[in-house]
């Protein structure tokens, strides 16, 4: 069934109106229209405009081609392609007659231009515009000083009445006139003071001056100074431990060779396959008669007989059926055993609870005091600062702090999780060879030659 | 139909983390500026629980951010100041290196710059908060402060910081806020107290600028943490000095403000400002009050809270007002080998006035040959002249004097003494179930009296005096049980009134004096007797106390049950260990004091010979 071609359709709303009305009549006539008004009307055109008179001929045709450079020239008073979009392409007369004119720059000032001039001096015209301009000059000079020290000057009750001032909408739309809604719509980040999503844990429950130990004192008792070396101690062995573990895995792991044997074993390697030099004394075959032997007997299938198998095959039932006995009396006396085994393997139980339970305290207390994993690199543990008794001096005038703060603080930083640990990448200079281009070369010599010129010359000029 | 399949890690822990290098696409900003925004803003990196999910299956260890992080940052305005800024950046580097540097001086005259007080305000929402993050800004700051202009530095920040840091001690001299102070090898660590809050905070030991390894710390980090807390630092001083009824900014001298950071000014110029600038009094708003006395505290009786807490609060408070007025009128005049800084810093705090040679320094307010000078801190051996006036004592002496909350006997200090160690005021009071000995208790607080003390000649008062206390302890037992027998009775009496009733039945057989009695009886009745005062029986009230600890004790959670017992259970261990210790000092203090007793009589039995001999 082919589909009908509606007769009627609807021309109720607008939209039905538009959609089954056929204008391209209409639009193919206002078109014209336009284009018209643009080009002006067809008809009324002379026919000097519409139509040239050849008066070439075929001439043309046989002219010289221009050259390259006689192409650019032309082309320097065409206006550029890239400008042709600005002019004015329209013939719809300008609506203005009387645009402001401007004269072009260096052009000839006329006799009026002349008077005006004058007038405008005499009043004082110039003068002002320049006192002006120097006022202007240093009021941006001031406010730009004053942006400067944004930085600097705390004029703000933060936390009392005063607000911070908004920082992106910029002053002219501070005005009144604009609504809030419009400056929501075209500012979007308005809403500055935003609810912070909460920090990471260990920024906020790890204190950022640790109390310190008071073994740290520049004059500390002795017990206490004893405690905090007992810490370091405890740190230094920790730390020689995890060297020597690192050694054996690493360095240790492989054999060490002298360098000469190492020479041998290359020479030896390089030289397989080689011939080698004759020696006498070594020839194996020197000493028997000069028949061929090979190295390894030639294999023989030799079959066993049924004796052998049947032996074979007892031994293995024999041993299969002592293992069987083994096992079932194994299974009679377990039997007996039964509590035993029950204890045993509740103690084990027991122990592996105790084992799993005391492992899981330790972790805790690791990661109550690890330094979170934020980057491949671990933040170093922390040292703690101690000075040897010999260098306790008790006086203030000759404390030497083996810390450095600021490294300790930004260790601090991260291992409280505020920054990752890294590796600071120093960048490697670049090595520049210096060398002298061959006619650049200045030598001794030619040092010596030019002042002895030099001298010369002011001998000469002296006499 | 079946469903679209969901895509991995499209929820759950993979979309809750973000890498660093997708959060730089997402912000459109370089290392750098993220960087710098992150550490402004002040977002962190975390730790993922489980890394695999949280970085969408990848391996290693990456840097991860959580993605509502990276949203709140989007949203930050200053994020389009540093796009903005990359323009100059660009426009900077092509001058440089087209080496044409009056443009590119010109670029950095007009360098714009960011203001941040927003994100002050955004962090720190209350000023408590700021307040509560001042130790790390603190401590940053005053360390920047000693530093000279450094590379990947900018050049004002640590003139900023010397400034900063100067206003926010006269804060705190003001305030008289100093609590504690400890000289370690590290440097001296401050506490003080504002709105009641602790900070802490080191300033390293006036020493020329440390040179810093550059490969230690990255400087432009730190640079970036210390322009957030100058920002952070100035508007807490700019509260604290409003707070204080003080004109901010304060006028200082003229080294501290940026124009002037042009003249060559050595190290010891600009610290020897500094001191002299700790040691003028502010000037403060007209109309203000001089003293500001804080109220006493209020007591709100309420059921849970302990009266022994309340009364030690109290006593706490007491102190402090005693130490805030601890330097109070007295003169100091320090030498110039003593650091003075720290020593200005503390005294000014307590109320203390302090000056030095004018030769040497400036900013000395009165001379060394002053009179009421009180004391003079020394740290030499000897002096050639010596003024009788003032006591000569040696620098510790101010420190401790401030952490033990009384001006302690200098005979410890004087000049050329060997010192008594300088002990942490940091030590935790948690840990007061250790064993202290006598000694050091009485260093800890003067006023501690030893139970035994081990002076010759005494042993026998004081053997009474044992004895009298042992009657009285007696004697309050004593009273304690009887006053529980009289109870017993009392209650024994009032439980059976058969025994009256008897009496009265008795009493009705007589018929004839019946009406008599019973006139009498109505009188009897009638009588006002005297009161019997209520009588609080301590034994009795200890028993009850007992009973309910008890019962609050069985009201202990099952999930903190263990925790409870092990507790109760190390205290008890730790109870012993100091009663085992006590006594073992005891029979040693006897021990000696026999010995020497012993030693007594014998040379005194010697002596009687010789003469008699």
């Amino acid at each position: 069934m082919a589909v009908k071609k509606k007769k009627h359709v609807s021309k109720k709303n607008k939209k039905d109106w538009r959609k089954h009305c056929d204008i391209t009549d209409v639009e193919e006539f206002l078109e014209e229209q336009r284009l018209d008004e643009r080009l002006g009307k067809f008809e009324t055109k002379p026919d000097s405009e519409l139509f040239v008179v050849d008066t070439g001929g075929d001439l043309k045709d046989e002219e010289k081609p221009l050259s390259a450079k006689q192409k650019k020239r032309a082309k320097l008073t065409e206006v550029p392609k890239c400008f042709e979009i600005l002019l004015p392409s329209s013939k719809v007369p300008d609506p203005n007659k009387k645009r402001n004119h401007v004269n072009p720059v260096g052009s000839k000032p006329t006799a009026l231009s002349k008077l005006t001039e004058k007038r405008r001096l005499e009043k004082g015209v110039y003068q002002k515009k320049i006192e002006d301009a120097r006022k202007n000059r240093r009021l941006a000079v001031q406010k730009k000083r004053k942006a400067k020290q944004i930085r600097q000057t705390f004029d703000l009750d933060l936390w009392g009445k005063d607000m911070p001032k908004s920082k992106t909408i910029p002053s002219v739309l501070e005005e009144e006139f604009v609504s809030s809604e419009a400056k929501l719509h075209n500012v979007l980040p308005d809403q500055r003071l935003r609810a912070k999503p909460p920090l990471p844990k260990t920024v906020v429950t790890r204190a950022a001056v640790e109390t310190p130990h008071p073994g740290v004192s520049y004059n500390p008792t002795f017990q206490e100074h004893q405690e905090l070396l007992q810490n370091v101690v405890q740190h230094e062995q920790k730390m020689m431990k995890r060297e020597q573990h690192l050694n054996r895995v690493t360095t240790k792991m492989f054999k060490r060779v002298t360098a000469q044997e190492k020479e041998n074993q290359w020479k030896e390697e390089m030289s397989e396959g080689l011939p080698k030099p004759h020696n006498p004394a070594d020839d194996p075959a020197s000493d028997t008669d000069n028949e061929y032997k090979a190295i390894n007997p030639p294999v023989k299938n030799k079959k066993k007989d049924h004796k052998a198998r049947r032996k074979q095959r007892e031994r293995i039932e024999e041993r299969e059926r002592l293992k069987r006995e083994k096992i079932n009396k194994k299974k009679i006396t377990d039997i007996y055993r039964l509590r035993k085994l029950e204890t045993s393997i509740t103690k084990r139980e027991k122990k592996q609870q105790e084992l799993r339970a005391k492992r899981a305290i330790k972790h805790a207390e690791e990661a109550a005091t690890a330094a979170p994993a934020l980057n491949a690199h671990k933040a170093p543990l922390k040292e703690p600062d101690f000075v040897e008794p010999t260098q306790l001096s008790g006086d203030l005038l000759h404390i030497n702090p083996k810390t450095n703060l600021l490294r300790d603080r930004f260790e601090s930083l991260q291992r409280r999780g505020a920054l990752a640990a890294s590796k600071i990448m120093m960048k490697k200079k670049r090595k520049l060879k210096s060398y002298f281009k061959p006619g650049h070369k200045v030598t001794d010599q030619e040092i010596e030659k030019y002042i002895n010129k030099t001298q010369a010359q002011k001998i000469g000029v002296s006499h | 139909m079946v469903s679209k399949k969901k895509k991995k890690y499209s929820s759950g822990e993979g979309a809750q983390f973000m890498t660093r290098k997708a959060a730089l696409k997402k912000l459109q900003l370089t290392l750098k500026d993220f960087r710098r925004i992150c550490i402004l803003k002040g977002i962190y990196p975390r730790e993922p629980r489980n890394r695999k999910r949280a970085q969408k299956g990848a391996g290693g260890i990456k840097t991860l951010y959580h993605t509502k992080d990276i949203k709140f940052l989007l949203h930050e305005p200053i994020i389009w100041k540093l796009r903005e800024l990359k323009v100059y950046q660009q426009k900077i580097r092509r001058a440089r290196a087209m080496k044409e540097y009056g443009k590119m001086r010109k670029y950095f005259r007009d360098y714009p710059d960011i203001n941040i007080d927003h994100i002050v305000k955004e962090r720190y929402p209350t000023f408590v908060d700021a307040l509560r993050d001042l130790d790390d800004c603190l401590t940053l700051c005053f360390l920047f402060s000693t530093f000279p202009s450094l590379k990947r530095v900018p050049r004002d920040q640590s003139m900023l910081c010397r400034r900063l840091t100067v206003e926010f001690m006269h804060a705190v001299i003001t305030a008289k806020a100093l609590r504690k102070v400890f000289v370690s090898v590290k440097g001296f660590y401050y506490q003080v107290e504002l709105e009641g809050q602790t900070i802490t905070w080191i300033v390293p030991h006036h020493f020329s600028f440390q040179p810093q390894n550059k490969n230690d710390v990255d400087f432009k980090i730190m640079s970036t943490f210390v322009e957030f807390y100058t920002m952070m630092l100035g508007f807490v001083n700019f509260k604290l000095f409003h707070t204080l009824n003080l004109v901010y900014p304060p006028k200082l001298p003229a080294s501290f403000s940026a124009e002037k950071d042009k003249d060559l000014i050595d190290e010891h110029t600009y610290v020897a400002e500094r001191i002299a600038a700790m040691n003028l009094s502010l000037a403060r708003v007209e109309g203000a009050n001089e003293a500001e006395e804080l109220p006493e505290i209020d007591v709100f009786p309420t059921e849970d809270e302990d009266p022994k807490k309340l009364e030690e609060a109290k006593l706490e408070a007491e102190k402090v007002k005693k130490l805030k007025t601890l330097f109070k009128g007295l003169k100091f005049f320090i030498n110039r080998e003593v650091p003075r800084e720290p020593m200005v810093f503390i005294i000014r705090c307590f109320g203390g006035e302090c000056s030095w040679d004018k030769d040497h320094f400036v900013g000395a307010t009165f001379d060394e040959s002053d009179e009421t000078i009180a004391y003079q801190i020394v740290d030499r051996p000897s002096m050639e002249k010596q003024y009788l006036s003032r006591y000569y004592v040696q620098p510790q002496w101010v420190f401790d004097s401030v952490n033990a909350r009384t001006l302690l006997p200098i005979n410890k200090y004087l000049m050329g003494a060997v010192l008594p160690p300088h002990l942490s005021p940091f030590v935790d009071k948690i840990k007061d179930q250790v064993y202290i000995p006598p000694e050091v208790a009485q260093m800890n607080n003067p006023d501690f009296k030893p139970l035994d003390d081990d002076q010759s000649g005494t042993d026998i008062e004081e053997a009474s005096d044992e004895d009298k206390e042992e009657e009285s302890e007696e004697d309050s037992e004593g009273d304690a049980d009887e006053a529980l027998a009289k109870q017993y009775r009392d209650e024994v009496a009032e439980d059976s009134p058969s025994g009256e009733d008897n009496d009265d039945e008795d009493d009705n057989d007589d018929m004839d004096p019946q009406k008599k009695k019973l006139a009498k009886e109505k009188k009897k009745s009638m009588a006002v007797t005297t009161g019997v005062t209520y009588k609080e029986h301590p034994y009795q009230k200890e028993i009850e106390d007992k009973q309910a600890f008890r019962l609050r004790e069985k009201l202990v959670r099952k999930k903190h049950k263990k925790l409870y017992k092990s507790m109760k259970a190390g205290q008890e261990e730790r109870k012993k260990e100091i009663w085992l210790l006590r006594k073992k000092r005891r029979l040693h203090d006897e021990k000696v004091k026999e010995e020497k007793k012993a030693e007594k009589k014998k040379q005194r039995m010697q002596a009687f010979e010789a003469a008699t001999a």
